[in-house]
């Protein structure tokens, strides 16, 4: 069992462990996107909405149906299809109540189930035994920080097309990579903020 | 209806048939996922406790050498691995599992001392949730063999027996070398550790010595 | 609907026209994390090409019977059911190189490569053009990922594949093995290879 309070793991996977800038998942969309700050922050908000509660959802399965049922190995296939069947009803929501968000967002919530941070998280709560409480912790902060991280290189791509006369060929996935390196170096100094015992 | 019936039909023969072929493979691999798991274990013993095993022995010879050189028993319902030379009477040391919260997830381990527990023989990590590259390598020889032939005997007016410190800086003979780049993985193993041997050794020792 | 290519036409564009990682920078995610080190990126690498190919050969063995209302459902079922099969066998003959890979074969799943070109090619194509846009594509982002891990481990280690190349001076540029180095590694591949190779980049826009 693992010691660490909830609320230490929800900082921690925010800044010091961020699942983009230390764990690399979540960069597909993240280069796809993060142009604009807006759409940004709407992609973010449903990450953040998807990735709590499958978190939870997930540990509810896993320790509840395929523990007790010795198939675990199953746990990839049951996941996905947990996720895929929430974003879908995340989908219906906000094209009932919110069509203008659900314009502004497109093709980009069926690509949410996609999105490896999703998985990712749940994975990584199971490998290193989070409790229910944990696990929802690391959930929502690991939404937050990739939420953070999307718009904060989507705030500097926008700055940094408008103004600056970029060189040959950087234009794109080079330059986004490399603000995100940057980011990350940056993010690791909060690394002495967390104490974890 | 038709349409929808056969989807269902379609998906329910598609899932039966992957599940199945997944279920396959497993069982057929799962004897050797177990005993790759156990040999490890059985390795780690025989390595902390400094009786030597090739890399290439197969399961079996693992399994030999460690039923005639370790005895595994309980104390204080934990288990201890009591190596011996290979006389079979001559104890050269003690092995016992230490664990704790590492910086993403739970390290366990193995820590060995020597038959008076005075000096540490070695240590061995086998299960963790760090990052590759960086507290992973905490498993790594160089990391590990920093604690072979280690006092045990906290030195007056200081806590802990062993430090971490940053790579080099290191002066006295308890300040071992952190891993570079892996800050909470070192804070966390030193953390654990040293309150894992100060509870062998005012909670365990006492009693093995009593059964001696 | 794409005119049929011949079979090395396929090889080719998925090796270096189409290159997935170069062209969009996409599906890096799940092997990113592991290109610190050579040998855990070949055993990904593997890993990627094996459930690439095989979930690109069954869906287009499957494509004239599966509905497509449900074709998502389907493929993803299929490409979890390989990654776990993979992920089975690497427990079961690697044990080490599996714990060192953690979670990240199981995040081969989510790698946008795969479920892409059961989409966009494997699907409305036979088996065996299929099979080969799927191999030719995972070689080609392996060779990617291999470029990169071969910058990474012998600036950020001093080895490769464990060996040490790097003269004994040498001291390791530790921001390597860490996140920011992968990032700056494939930024600047990906900015060296869009300015003097545009063609890789900008080829069919359509797609």
């Amino acid at each position: 069992m693992v010691q660490v309070d909830a609320g230490t793991l929800f900082f921690a996977a925010i800044f010091t462990n961020n699942i983009l800038l230390t764990n690399f998942l979540g960069l597909c969309p993240f280069l796809a996107i993060s142009r604009e700050v807006r759409s940004g922050l709407g992609l973010g908000a449903a990450v953040v909405f998807v990735m709590t509660c499958t978190a939870v959802l997930n540990y509810l399965v896993y320790y509840y149906i395929l523990v007790p049922l010795n198939l675990v190995h199953f746990r990839f296939i049951l996941f996905i299809v947990i996720i895929a069947a929430f974003v879908q009803l995340v989908e219906m929501t906000i094209e009932r109540y919110f069509p203008a968000l659900y314009y502004v967002l497109g093709i980009f919530l069926p690509l949410i189930t996609v999105n490896c941070a999703i998985l990712g998280a749940s994975l990584f709560l199971i490998i290193r035994e989070y409790t229910l409480l944990q696990s929802l912790a690391y959930g929502a902060g690991s939404g937050i920080g990739w939420m953070i991280a999307i718009i904060a290189v989507g705030a500097i791509r926008e700055k940094v097309q408008k103004s600056a006369k970029l060189p040959r060929g950087l234009e794109g996935p080079a330059l986004t990579l490399i603000i995100t390196g940057v980011m990350a170096l940056a993010f690791i100094a909060f690394s002495g903020m967390i104490q974890i015992q | 209806m038709k349409k929808r019936l056969f989807s269902i039909f379609y998906m329910f023969l598609l899932t039966l048939f992957f599940t199945s072929l997944v279920s396959a493979v497993k069982l057929y691999n799962e004897d050797r996922i177990a005993m790759n798991q156990e040999v490890k274990l059985l390795r780690i013993v025989l390595h902390v406790l400094g009786i030597a095993v090739q890399e290439s022995a197969s399961p079996q010879t693992v399994s030999q050498v460690f039923s005639e050189r370790v005895k595994q028993i309980e104390v204080k319902q934990r288990p201890l691995y009591i190596g011996y030379a290979e006389n079979g009477e001559t104890i050269t040391g003690y092995a016992f599992p230490v664990g704790g919260q590492g910086f993403w997830g739970p390290i366990s381990g193995l820590a060995a001392v020597d038959p008076s527990a005075t000096r540490l023989l070695g240590v061995a990590f086998f299960k963790h949730s760090e990052t590759p590259g960086l507290g992973a390598r905490i498993t790594e020889a160089w990391f590990t063999k920093q604690f072979e032939g280690l006092s045990l005997d906290p030195i007056a007016g200081e806590q802990k027996i062993f430090y971490l410190k940053a790579a080099g800086t290191g002066q006295a003979a308890n300040e071992l070398d952190a891993v570079t780049g892996a800050t909470g993985t070192s804070r966390a193993v030193e953390a654990f550790l040293n309150r894992e041997l100060d509870h062998f050794l005012k909670g365990i020792w006492p009693e093995v010595k009593k059964k001696r | 609907m794409a005119k049929a290519l011949k079979g090395s036409q396929i090889f080719v564009r998925g090796l270096w026209d189409d290159n997935p990682v170069l062209r969009q920078v996409l599906g890096i995610c799940s092997t990113l994390a592991v290109t610190n080190l050579l040998v855990n990126t070949l055993v990904m690498n593997a890993g990627l090409i094996f459930t690439v190919t095989m979930s690109c050969l069954t869906v287009s063995l499957l494509r004239k019977y599966t509905p497509m209302r449900i074709r998502m459902m389907a493929q993803t079922l299929i490409i979890a059911s390989y990654v776990i099969i993979v992920d089975i066998c690497i427990a079961a003959y690697l044990p080490d190189i599996s714990e060192a890979l953690g979670p990240y074969v199981g995040l081969i799943i989510t790698n946008c490569i795969v479920m892409g070109r059961c989409e966009a090619f494997a699907r409305n194509n036979p088996p065996w053009p299929s099979f080969l846009d799927g191999l030719a594509m995972s070689l080609g982002y392996s060779a990617v990922l291999l470029t990169i891990a071969l910058i990474r481990e012998p600036l950020g280690f001093g080895t490769v594949l464990g060996f040490r190349i790097m003269p004994a001076g040498f001291t390791p540029w530790t921001i390597m093995i860490m996140a920011p180095g992968a990032f700056f590694t494939l930024g600047l591949l990906a900015w060296f290879l869009k300015a003097y190779f545009p063609q890789v980049t900008e080829a069919n826009k359509e797609r």
